[in-house]
């Protein structure tokens, strides 16, 4: 179950993270990830890198973590107890075994070798403060839900900590890996610096402009290759290109798939993290039109896959299926046919709704990626089919609060997540924060239950098969692509290596890569 | 400095009245020329778009000019030609209005202010420098969180937010003239404000109102893309002359039309319509007489 | 003496007038607040903005204050000299502020240095030579600068110098500066970029200005006396036409401070213009509020020191 590994069973699963051993692996394997490059790492240097969104709201705070340029920085600075890997599994870091015999009490062992930035020990305390701040609505935690799940966490020795969960869940060493779990020293309050665990040491940090981060000499795994890394944002795309093409920086993150051929022109490198995130169309089924299930068919029929994968996204996107996984994921159903661009059937369902020549408002905005793009490819569309699509670009200003699952017809945009479960949880259960559709099926909720308790692996993706085929068949969201992450890189630059968890190596590339003439 | 006032007899508004007949000349042509172009764009441009100006035509993006899209396509491989074509008329007929709007409140505003003074001059000044100190971003969200978006909503918006500027020059050109000896003798002559303002003050500072009044025109063409970006404006496909530009600008480094000849279009509007408002009798004053 | 008090007092009142002016502008941009709809709490939590989640934050971060009396403890706060902490990032305001403000002071400093004597030279000099070739050139050259879209002139201008001819950094970082070759590669593209914004709008003003002044009586006066027409300009023309000037000169460098986030943004500058986007998009109330006195106040000053220069430049407006 953890990362969806089909062959290892649950037990198994448990077991293997209580033998250790694994997380030392994990850092060899990464850093002579030089698969294209067979020349060792460089040592030293300076890496200069621009983000795309940076402000007054940037945070050192692991729970409150929330944009790219937040994940690169706590990625410095701090650990989790565990770590991410290309495949969404579990790998130890700060925990030297995590183990539990019914998914519901679990005991963490803690690393004896880690030290602090500040020089004082890891112990105990400091992962009950750090996990169990998270409940507190005053800190703003982003993984507030997942930290609903914890009943109690205890220290039982200087080493060794006891999460009891309210429900039993073999997901937890996953769950514990997501950035916003990261480890922070016991007590800490004030967040103008970091002091953490992490590779790298907070030399400077002034929010919304840059930061100077450090190697690490101390490090409990092997220090990282660079010496010194500045990050810093540039929101405007093409200053960003520039810079990056000017030689003023060397990596860049969220580039444009329509520059990619400039890029290349130029010598640069486009590093692309296939996820399984995404920008989909959100049909309110409590309201008008979207209560009629014909409307919401005929609008899924719409979309234009093929079209929108070219001319918006030049190739760099994966076809969806109106669910949300992708068919990298071991659970990814094959055989659920996918659903044709087909204006007649769209027309037909248009009619028996009663709404052939009706205006319908579409809000777009963009945090939903490219949701503009989106919408005018299917208003387009709809005028051939008989609908009028009225499109409302809204200002980014506010929109999750103020528009976002809250308009009849609109957008939103979905990051990868590491497994089918925490993704059927958070956006599709009955019952969840972020049920964008407002779908509501008892059958859906009971299956995803029974999948989690569940040991049979076979049975286990036969369930999830079933639930892919009911979102796409009722849910009000409709799924155009999977799209992928773009960096761009100057050649100098080496070690890097896609992660499902985004861009940038899921923010983690700091302490993997390298600079070739260091 | 004083000497030169001193001395100047106290004299009727006629004394700025023209000496020569004007001569056409060859600026003004081309400006009343290109000026009457874009007005025809703007009426019948949209009926000649070769695309529908949403649609999705070409499978590469920032193509260069071809037999099929003569001024090449955009981003997102849509034809360049008829999405200016639309655009025009949202660019030239919104910048207009919303000129002509801010222009004749803030001017009136300012003569006014200007000839009466007192305290009705300070509390107009200390108004509308409320109204240019709220940061137009806000002002913006304000609008849109309130009123929504739509055109009447984006002119007015843009009329405000321009208002103060037309009013402070106003006000400075005015306040020299209301001091002049002419505007005394009218004064004690018992004329109304109403009197004074459109036949002393006015004749007097429209030059510089009228030189004013050609950025401002400017100003708010380009000011319509930004507020489209924010989303008080033009509502997709539909675009303005500028968020074109905006939205092709990643086609620069390729040299593609679709970033350029819109760039192009902004640029002989406005110079066209300030030439044409430099050759307007009382227009840039000197310009062709003396 | 007599002229020296009259003047003294005119100045007072302008300037309690313009602390009235901030005081109503702190009202209504605290007002605007709360009229663009969603708080702090909901922009921190972003996407996870469960209502309960909300609700908490907003208790723990003490925003269910009635809003006068948040208002009230900035405004004495901000009086006493200490504007509060940001409620984002729980920095002091003025930390914040101060290094972004020196930053902007100097990036509009120097656009001012370079755009206002050139754009009044080019200006008096059109006026001077009126329906001449060359004021035709400055006429049109000044209009075609402003009509193309800021942010195409600072791409362009990063492309050209920055990417093709590797002249000048592509990002403009004050760190970088340890002499005055190193602050003119800075500096160069964006004072170029402002000044292109700002420019036309001087140069047009002060050719209007003083072209209207030439045509007065007793410019004509000083003409048949047989003065030369350089004279005429700057010996009659130009005193009467220095209000006018001042005030677009005034108006033009006000969009200097908040005015410039495309240049902010393009060349990475961090400036006070980014800042109060941030703010705004944060709700960051105490932020919002201190940035828009900011404004608020460089605008004031530079129009009201419009308005003085006026004044002293015709004295007849001193009896108003």
């Amino acid at each position: 179950m953890i990362g969806g590994v089909p062959s290892v069973s649950r037990r198994d699963v448990v077991r293997l993270l209580a033998a250790g051993g694994v997380a030392t692996v994990l850092p060899g394997a990464l850093a002579g990830c030089g698969v294209s490059d067979p020349r060792p790492p460089v040592k030293g240097g300076r890496l200069r890198v621009a983000t795309n969104n940076s402000s007054t709201a940037d945070t050192l705070d692991p729970a409150k973590q929330a944009v790219a340029t937040d994940y690169c920085r706590c990625h410095m600075f701090y650990n989790g107890l565990t770590s991410l890997d290309e495949h969404s599994r579990a790998q130890l870091a700060l925990a030297e075994s995590i183990e539990s015999r019914d998914a519901t009490v679990w005991t963490v062992k803690l690393r004896r070798d880690v030290r602090f930035h500040d020089g004082k020990k890891l112990t105990a305390d400091d992962v009950v403060y750090s996990l169990r701040r998270h409940a507190d609505p005053a800190v703003g935690s982003k993984a507030r839900v997942f930290a609903s799940q914890f009943a109690e966490i205890r220290a039982m020795a200087p080493d060794e900590v006891r999460i009891t969960l309210i429900a039993p869940n073999a997901d937890l060493p996953v769950i514990l890996g997501i950035n916003n779990f990261q480890i922070i020293r016991d007590g800490t309050t004030d967040f103008t610096t970091a002091n953490g665990t992490g590779p790298f040491r907070c030399k400077e940090y002034t929010p919304g402009v840059r930061s100077v981060s450090v190697r690490n000499e101390d490090y409990w795994r092997r220090p990282p290759h660079l010496g010194e890394v500045e990050l810093f944002a540039i929101a405007d795309e093409n200053a960003r290109v520039n810079a990056l093409l000017s030689g003023d920086v060397d990596l860049i993150n969220a580039i444009n798939p329509r520059i990619t051929k400039q890029l290349r022109r130029a010598g640069l490198e486009i590093f692309e993290s296939k996820s399984g995130g995404f920008t989909d169309l959100v049909i309110r089924l409590d309201q008008a039109p979207g209560h009629n299930p014909d409307f919401v068919l005929g609008m899924k029929y719409l979309l234009d896959r093929a079209t929108m994968r070219n001319a918006i996204f030049r190739d760099y996107a994966m076809l969806a299926n109106d669910h949300p996984i992708p068919p990298t994921n071991p659970y990814f159903n094959p055989d659920l046919p996918q659903r044709p661009y087909d204006l007649d059937r769209a027309r037909f369902h248009f009619r028996r709704a009663g709404l052939l020549g009706a205006t319908v408002p579409i809000v777009t905005a963009p945090p939903a990626e490219k949701s503009d793009d989106i919408a005018v490819l299917m208003q387009a569309s709809a005028r051939k089919a008989g609908l009028n699509l009225d499109i409302r670009r809204v200002p980014a200003d506010g929109y999750w609060a103020n528009h976002w699952m809250k308009v009849p017809v609109g957008f939103g945009n979905v990051n990868a997540r590491p497994t089918a479960d925490i993704i059927f949880t958070q956006f599709f259960k009955s019952d969840a924060p972020w049920n964008e559709s407002g779908w509501k099926n008892e059958r859906f909720d009971r299956l995803l239950l029974e999948a989690r308790a569940d040991r049979d692996e076979g049975r286990r993706r036969a369930i999830y098969q079933e639930m892919q085929r009911m979102i796409h068949a009722q849910s009000g969201v409709g799924i155009p692509l999977f799209i992928s992450t773009l960096d761009a890189h100057s050649p100098r630059l080496k070690g890097m290596r896609p992660m499902p968890q985004g861009g940038l190596m899921g923010g983690a590339f700091a302490e993997h890569v390298w600079l070739e003439d260091a | 400095m004083t000497d030169a006032q001193s001395i100047a007899p106290a004299e009727a508004p006629a004394a700025k009245r023209q000496r020569r007949p004007r001569r056409i000349n060859l600026s003004g042509a081309i400006g009343l020329v290109t000026v009457s172009f874009w007005l025809v764009v703007a009426a019948i441009g949209p009926a000649l778009a070769p695309h529908d100006v949403g649609a999705v035509v070409d499978l590469d993006v920032f193509s260069p000019a071809s037999a099929a899209f003569p001024l090449g396509t955009d981003y997102l491989g849509r034809d360049i030609l008829s999405r200016m074509l639309t655009a025009a008329r949202y660019t030239v007929f919104i910048a207009l209005v919303a000129t002509l709007l801010a222009a004749s409140v803030g001017v009136l505003f300012g003569l006014a202010a200007a000839t009466v003074g007192g305290w009705i001059d300070m509390l107009l000044v200390r108004l509308f420098d409320t109204l240019i100190a709220i940061p137009s971003l806000m002002f913006s969200l304000v609008v849109i969180a309130s009123l929504g978006s739509s055109i009447p909503v984006l002119i007015g918006t843009i009329a405000l937010i321009y208002t103060p500027g037309a009013f402070r020059i106003a006000r400075a050109l005015a306040l020299n003239v209301a001091a002049m000896d002419f505007v005394q003798v009218a004064r004690t002559r018992g004329e109304g404000i109403g009197y004074i303002v459109r036949c002393e003050i006015l004749p007097n500072v429209i030059g510089p109102l009228l030189a004013d009044f050609g950025l401002r025109f400017v100003f708010v063409v380009l000011l319509l893309s930004g507020l489209s970006f924010l989303g008080l404006g033009v509502q997709p496909p539909y675009a303005d002359l500028g968020s074109l530009v905006r939205e092709n600008i990643a086609g620069l480094g390729y040299g593609a039309p679709a970033v350029l000849f819109p760039a192009i279009a902004i640029a002989t509007l406005t110079i066209g319509v300030n030439l044409v408002i430099d050759n307007l009798p009382g227009g840039r004053p000197g310009a062709g007489r003396r | 003496m007599m002229l020296n008090l009259q003047i003294a007092r005119m100045i007072a009142v302008r300037v309690a007038s313009a602390l009235a002016t901030m005081l109503l502008v702190s009202i209504v941009v605290f007002a605007a607040n709360f009229l663009m709809g969603g708080d702090v709490a909901e922009a921190i939590l972003g996407q996870s903005a469960t209502p309960e989640a909300v609700a908490g934050l907003r208790r723990a971060m003490n925003l269910d204050q009635p809003a006068y009396q948040r208002y009230l403890s900035w405004l004495f706060g901000l009086l006493a000299g200490d504007p509060g902490n940001s409620l984002i990032n729980n920095m002091p305001v003025l930390d914040l502020i101060g290094p972004r403000l020196s930053n902007s002071l100097l990036l509009a400093g120097l656009t001012a240095l370079v755009s206002v004597p050139v754009a009044l030279v080019l200006g008096i000099a059109a006026a001077t030579w009126r329906g001449s070739a060359f004021d035709r050139t400055i006429s049109l050259v000044s209009i075609g600068i402003v009509s193309v879209p800021e942010f195409l002139v600072a791409t362009l201008a990063v492309l050209v110098f920055a990417v093709m001819l590797h002249w000048l950094p592509a990002l403009s970082s004050t760190r970088d500066i340890d002499s005055l070759s190193a602050l003119l590669r800075v500096f160069a593209m964006p004072v170029l970029s402002l000044s292109c914004v700002i420019i036309a709008q001087m140069i047009r003003m002060t050719r209007a200005a003083v072209v209207d002044a030439l045509a007065s009586s007793y410019v004509e006066t000083a003409r048949l006396k047989g003065a030369g027409p350089v004279r005429i300009v700057l010996r009659h023309a130009l005193p009467n036409a220095i209000g006018p000037i001042a005030s677009a000169v005034a108006l033009s460098l006000s969009v200097l401070m908040g005015g410039v986030i495309v240049v902010e943004i393009i060349f990475n500058y961090p400036g006070v213009a980014k800042l109060m986007v941030d703010a705004v998009a944060t709700r960051d109330m105490p932020l919002v509020q201190t940035v828009a006195m900011i404004f608020c106040s460089s605008y004031l000053v530079l129009v009201t020191t419009a308005d003085i220069i006026a004044i002293l430049a015709n004295p007849r407006l001193r009896h108003r």
